[in-house]
């Protein structure tokens, strides 16, 4: 006979994967079944619990919860919604957020960073001094050099394509915005003066650019 | 209450050693009372740039483990009267020492001595915490090198990290001529990488080789290189001195005679 219950441990909840073709009365007798089977091994935790195979009813739901609650010590805390759907906006409404949050909110850092240190933070990144070879710089939002940039910075790395890199002395040896990446040409270019400088994204490519009225007007928040 | 100076590179075959030997002679010669201690354990040479290897009878990790009291360990200097020496391990690792341990032995030797100079080993791990632990300054030496001025700035990342009070440069193996050229890194420009003090600019001078061979240090002569360290313990007394100009001027003699 084919398992129409299957309960599975995860560390802080279960998971009770349902039959989605048998009659949910017959169901219900095979959880009461299966719970009381259980109820030694799952003790009296306390557990967040999810249903996955079948989509069940508000009515359906508590009745299940009901019958855990009859037959085993468990106490379930809360029920996980399994929607992929749900999750993706979730997922997106969170993060749009959290980039916004990142892009406008940043913190001040004074200081040079040296080979082999790594600064890496969730907001936008103002740093006072220099970013030396060897060292790295990672922020989830934009990143501003007071300074040289001659190590490695990573801005947007959450995903975001907006963020961009400033540096009074722009000479990196890698830049990174989001999923693009680029490096210093291999024969470094001699003689050229000292200049702000931006890094943005624009169409998969990382472009360097004087920092001028039309470059800054095209920066989005 | 002497001042304990660490003298660090990261990289290897920079001039760490010479540096330490021809500052501590330096410093002796200008009637300061001087220790130097080789915490190179296990690859043991400050002895031999001294030339004072075939004196050794105990060493610096006699000392730590209490086999022979400091004095016995400590080596005179006959050309230096001020100057002494505790030399390293050479049949020992590093593991064999710790930071507590040199702290302890750097404190204990403050009321005796003016200056403990530490003659660093090349790298980063336990020798180099080793050496750092007990010292209120540190000497960074750095060639005009991409790959020396890398490792010095990781170093001045651990010193300021374990919160050294001091930390000062010193640019060793300049060559004027290839300065001149476009061809090597000048003293600003390693300064302005590094970001901190300077104290000393050495120039490449191969008379330094034949100081090193004979077990003599150059400080005090009349080469370019003995002058460069004798201003560098100027500086280190505190002393306002100009910078040497390394550039080769030919004069007429000179040319003359076809030397420089």
């Amino acid at each position: 006979m084919k398992n129409s219950v299957i309960i599975k441990g995860t560390p802080h909840g279960i998971i009770v994967v349902l039959d989605d073709q048998m009659e949910f009365s017959e169901l219900k007798k095979q959880i009461v079944e299966k719970i009381k089977e259980l109820s030694k091994f799952l003790g009296s935790a306390q557990m967040a619990i999810s249903f996955e195979g079948r989509t069940l009813t508000e009515e359906q739901q508590r009745e299940v919860l009901d019958i855990i609650a009859e037959y085993s010590d468990l106490h379930v805390i809360c029920v996980v919604e399994n929607n992929p759907e749900l999750d993706q906006v979730f997922e997106k409404a969170l993060n749009d957020k959290l980039m916004e949050l990142s892009n406008t909110t940043g913190q001040f850092v004074k200081g040079n960073l040296r080979s082999g240190q790594v600064l890496e933070m969730e907001t936008s990144i103002i740093i006072i001094g220099d970013v030396n070879p060897g060292a790295s710089i990672t922020s989830k939002g934009n990143i501003i050099i007071i300074g040289s940039l001659k190590g490695t910075a990573f801005a947007g790395a959450g995903g975001n394509n907006n963020a961009f890199i400033f540096a009074l002395d722009m000479n990196p040896v890698q830049i990174r915005i989001a999923d693009t990446i680029a490096r210093a040409p291999d024969k470094p270019k001699k003689g050229e003066n000292k200049e702000a400088k931006i890094a943005f994204l624009e169409d998969g490519n990382i472009y360097i650019e004087s920092v001028n009225r039309r470059v800054l007007s095209d920066i989005r928040m | 209450m002497g001042e304990v100076i660490v003298i660090t590179s990261g990289k290897g075959g920079v001039g760490k050693t010479t540096t330490t030997a021809n500052v501590g002679a330096g410093l002796a010669k200008l009637d300061k009372k001087v220790i130097l201690i080789d915490t190179d354990i296990g690859l043991r040479n400050l002895d031999v740039v001294l030339g004072l290897e075939n004196r050794i009878v105990y060493n610096l990790v006699d000392v730590i483990e209490g086999n022979c009291r400091i004095k016995q360990a400590l080596i005179k200097d006959k050309r230096y009267p001020s100057l002494y020496l505790l030399p390293s391990a050479q049949t020992r690792d590093k593991t064999s020492v710790s930071p507590e341990q040199m702290k302890k032995l750097a404190d204990e030797l403050r009321g005796e001595f003016d200056y403990i100079l530490l003659d660093c080993p090349a790298g980063i791990e336990q020798g180099f915490q080793n050496a750092i632990a007990g010292a209120d300054r540190a000497l960074v030496i750095t060639t005009p090198e991409v790959s020396a001025v890398r490792d010095a700035d990781r170093i001045i990342g651990l010193l300021e990290a374990s919160e050294m009070k001091q930390t000062q440069l010193i640019v060793n193996r300049i060559r004027p001529d290839m300065v001149k050229r476009g061809d090597m890194m000048t003293s600003n420009d390693v300064v302005e990488i590094l970001a901190i003090d300077l104290i000393g600019v050495v120039p490449d001078d191969e008379n330094i080789v034949i100081s090193t061979n004979q077990g003599e240090p150059i400080v005090g002569s009349d080469a370019m290189a003995g002058r460069a360290y004798m201003n560098i313990c100027h500086r280190l007394l505190g002393e306002d001195v100009p910078y040497l100009d390394l550039t080769i001027k030919k004069g007429f003699f000179s040319k003359l005679f076809g030397k420089n």
